[in-house]
């Protein structure tokens, strides 16, 4: 029983990781309507970023990731601007439009590698104390990981619900001829919403680091199918099924650890995947509306 | 023999195996539309299966731990190589084929690839883990006892008789009726289903039939070097035959042949002598995976089509009996 | 219009529906379509003509309702499946395979040819060839009789908007279908042409071929169509033949803007 729920206080931590990124990824997907396969690489990169500033600038852990974060916010916007909109513009097919998405991915990870060198890196800051609830051990940093988290996906629900960039992106979502003819500006949101994306995949990006405790440029895009697992669990394109993708495959992957070797938790997660696009490939939690 | 005689011959055995790869690969994307981006996870299977295929059983414990070990003659390695391929394109397009987008198929085979991988590389008694098999007996060398050096021209022999005949097996798909078929999926699936093809059994073909393409072209390869282990089968790997085939041009077996020049056999050898620096022991490799992933995204820019794009089919129309004048008695549907 | 006897149905649809989120794109719709007829469809814009040739065609799955195909029960199985059953449907906005020819285009058409199976491919050759021979000589005369033959070997992504439509119906005789649903197959064809088709869809019809025809150009429907069924608003607000309709009130105000 004690093993059950201490497998589910891991869970929670990674399930705080796993929602990160994978809302970004899929409010993304939910607005553009294709894949980033790149997208692990953002998450390396807002790892890397904030190791440069808690390292090398000496800036405190937080600080470092708010503004690795935000520089990836950027990074992403810059990365649709000049990778994407050019193939836009031209109206390239789906197809080709992945193609050049996992290249960029290629890029990057040995962009990042060639950098950073393909050694263990990890941060400085210290744990933190350690909170028992229950039976459940957290470091401080694990709770401050999982507060930001419930911050975060607050922040995304308030924006969707009550914004107007929000309810812009979601008529994107749901029909993007519609939106397009009832004046949604099309250029600003999605910008917005790459924006918004990378902002999450750095955060994520460093909260996986931290959760980890040590990484390679390969950080993100290993990581890259479990949020896969989320995102479609939830309904591809779906920011609120996507956390509730988070919270399960966080969950039973870190549960199913604690009874069997832990170096399986991935193909837990890839399992779920498999099941969920045999029976349900629109996703468990979906219902009606994309967003 | 020179060195150079040597490196020729080496480069030439990997220009045919990269050619018979790169038209598994030019079927399921640049005639079908599927997006395989693990195609190197089917080449590593076909790989190990011809490998413990044609090993002597393995002996546990000690040494290096392997399943099967049949030390069966070749070619019958290549042919289980090919058949296991398909069996794992099977599993897979179950998955991701049926009733879904393209990013779907493509999500599961980067899955696939990221759990294959891992998997072979921490289960040991499969193909020895991380250190991966060696020792793979060379076709027929029982029979010729030639040294190392000799042999590479058998080898470059074999490889040739498979690339030729992969050539006109490809070659004659792609240019019937079957390809048609392909095609129009490529074009639009909805067309195709509405004229009565069953979408999903013709996507499935296309993948298993490319798969024991990368599956016997693995087999090749591991008959070759005689070892295979997991950082024989990298992302980059699956992306380089990807750049080959956007590069030469999708939809074109030439163009392939071409492609398979350029990238792995020019790219690849004119940038095996960048420096490590010992900082960095795997600078070289990270600027050659820049380098592919810059080649994908400039292709689909500026010539997605391929420096030898797919050829239009031209019917000759001689010799056909028509219907007389327009609206003859053809207009009878049976 | 002389129908000698009264043909059995062919095609029937019953009770109908179907919503897309909130939107009820049809809303209980039955109907009937004879053997050997041509039967139009018409309704203003947003009535839900297309919805139902998807719907009959597999495109859609239906909320409800029955779609029956010669006494079989069709209803939501694969396009591919009813497709194999002899119905064949053209697409509003005409979809050609923009990188094949038109000749390719048509020689898609045809069902279960030898050469689609890639073991017949490699191996029955000369049966290949010859079956090939056999299709082409089809698609080459269809080409000619709508106009197209000239184009033969341009990719149809570079045809013009009327002329993918008149490949679209081209296409999709070239099938040999039973049943043949047309939305709106002389949308932006010019009115010669027009004429032309509406005088081979006849003979088809004469032939045994039956036609379910969208059509906005009442003029065309009551030239060709032997039987009109009305949609407004997902229903079947009235059917009958054409001339009849015009005095109906309901259509009348529905649609016809009187
Ligand atoms: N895939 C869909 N998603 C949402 N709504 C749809 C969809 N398809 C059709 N509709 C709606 O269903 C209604 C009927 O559409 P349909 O295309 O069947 O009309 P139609 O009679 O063919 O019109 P037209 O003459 O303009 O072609 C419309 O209100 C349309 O907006
Ligand atoms: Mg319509």
């Amino acid at each position: 029983m004690s093993l059950l729920l201490m497998g589910v206080g891991f869970g929670l931590i990674t399930a705080s990781v796993l929602a990160l990124a994978s809302v970004g990824l899929t409010l993304q997907f939910g607005v553009t309507n294709f894949v980033n396969f790149a997208y692990g690489e953002f998450l390396t990169i807002g790892a890397y970023l904030a190791y440069f500033f808690s390292t090398v600038a000496n800036l405190n852990i937080w600080l470092s990731m708010l503004l690795a974060a935000l520089l990836t916010a950027g990074f992403s916007w810059l990365v649709n601007r000049v990778v994407i909109q050019p193939f836009l513009k031209r109206k390239a097919p789906l197809l080709i439009l992945l193609v050049v998405t996992i290249g960029l991915s290629l890029f990057l990870e040995n962009g990042v590698q060639a950098i950073a060198g393909p050694s263990f890196e990890q941060y400085a800051a210290s744990s933190g104390a350690i909170v028992n609830i229950g039976p459940m051990i957290f470091t401080t940093q694990q709770l401050v990981i999982i507060a930001i988290a419930i911050v975060l996906m607050t922040g995304v629900h308030l924006l969707l619900k009550y914004t107007r960039v929000g309810k812009a992106m979601r008529s994107m979502s749901d029909d993007p001829d519609l939106a397009r003819i009832s004046g949604v500006p099309i250029q600003r949101i999605t910008d917005l919403a790459w924006v918004i994306s990378g902002f999450l995949a750095g955060l994520a990006g460093v909260v996986l680091a931290i959760n980890v405790t040590s990484f390679t440029p390969v950080l993100g895009s290993q990581f890259l199918f479990i949020i896969f697992a989320a995102v479609i669990v939830g309904g591809i394109g779906r920011p609120y099924g996507a956390m509730l993708g988070a919270l399960l495959i966080g969950l039973v992957t870190e549960v199913s650890a604690m009874y069997i070797d832990s170096a399986y938790k991935t193909v837990v997660a890839f399992a779920i995947l498999v099941i969920v696009l045999l029976f349900r490939p629109q996703g468990i939690f979906s219902s009606k509306g994309r967003v | 023999m020179s060195s150079l005689v040597f490196y020729l011959l080496t480069v030439a055995i990997f220009f045919c195996i990269y050619c018979i790869y790169g038209w598994g690969l030019n079927l399921q994307f640049g005639l079908t539309g599927i997006l395989d981006f693990t195609y190197i996870t089917f080449v590593a299977i076909g790989a190990y299966f011809a490998g413990v295929a044609a090993l002597q059983p393995g002996n546990g414990g000690l040494g290096e731990q392997y399943i099967l070990g049949l030390h069966l003659p070749f070619p019958i390695p290549p042919i289980i190589g090919g058949i296991v391929a398909a069996v794992l394109a099977i599993l897979i397009g179950y998955v991701g084929l049926k009733r879904l987008r393209s990013d779907y198929l493509a999500i599961v085979t980067v899955s696939v690839g990221q759990i294959v991988w891992t998997l072979i590389g921490n289960i040991t008694p499969l193909f020895n883990g991380w250190d991966g098999i060696s020792g793979v007996p060379q076709p027929f060398n029982s029979v010729f006892q030639l040294d190392f050096n000799h042999y590479q021209w058998v080898f470059l022999v074999i490889c040739i008789l498979f690339a030729v005949l992969g050539f006109l097996i490809i070659e004659r798909l792609t240019h019937s009726p079957f390809g048609r078929v392909l095609r129009a999926i490529r074009e639009d699936e909805n067309v195709a289903a509405a004229l009565g093809k069953n979408v999903f059994r013709y996507k499935m073909m296309a993948f298993v039939i490319g798969s024991i393409y990368a599956g016997v072209g693995g087999a090749l390869t591991i008959a070759y070097i005689g070892a295979y282990n997991p950082s024989g089968f990298t992302t980059m790997e699956t992306f380089i035959i990807w750049a080959a085939m956007l590069v030469g041009g999708s939809g074109n077996n030439r163009g392939m042949i071409l492609g398979a020049f350029l990238v792995p056999v020019l790219f690849n050898e004119g940038t095996r002598f960048l420096p490590s620096p010992p900082g960095n022991p795997l600078l070289a490799e990270s600027i050659r995976g820049m380098a592919i992933g810059l080649l994908l995204i400039f292709a689909a820019r500026f010539r997605p089509q391929g420096i030898l794009p797919e050829r239009k089919t031209v019917f000759r129309l001689d010799g056909l009996q028509q219907g007389g004048e327009a609206g003859g008695d053809r207009l009878v549907p049976q | 219009m002389a129908i000698v006897s009264f043909p059995s149905s062919i095609l029937k649809v019953t009770n109908l529906a179907k919503s897309f989120g909130g939107v009820k794109a049809i809303n209980d719709v039955s109907f009937i379509v004879r053997e050997g007829t041509v039967t139009g469809l018409i309704g203003p814009n947003g009535a839900g003509k297309s919805s139902v040739v998807n719907a009959i065609s597999g495109f859609t799955r239906v909320d409800r309702g029955v779609v029956e195909l010669a006494g079989h029960d069709i209803t939501n199985q694969a396009p591919h499946r009813i497709a194999a059953r002899g119905l064949i449907r053209s697409f509003q906005i005409a979809r050609e395979l923009q990188k094949l020819t038109v000749l390719e285009n048509m020689m898609v058409a045809p069902f279960q040819q030898l050469g689609e199976s890639p073991w017949r491919a490699l191996i029955s050759r000369r049966a290949v060839m010859r079956e090939e021979r056999e299709h082409l000589a089809e698609a080459v005369d269809w080409l000619q009789m709508f106009n197209l033959f000239a184009l033969r070997d341009e990719y149809a992504g570079n045809l013009s908007g009327g002329q993918k439509k008149l490949l679209e119906l081209a296409r999709a005789l070239m099938a040999k279908p039973k049943v043949v649903l047309l939305d709106e197959p002389m949308a932006g064809v010019n009115p010669t042409l027009t004429k032309t088709l509406q005088g081979y869809i006849s003979r088809l019809r004469d032939q045994g071929v039956t036609f379910l025809l969208i059509e906005h150009n009442l003029s065309v429907v009551e030239a060709i169509c032997d039987h009109v069924v009305v949609l407004a608003e997902g229903a079947v607000l009235a059917e009958g033949q054409m001339n009849e309709l015009r005095e109906t009130e309901e259509v009348i105000s529905a649609y016809l803007g009187g």
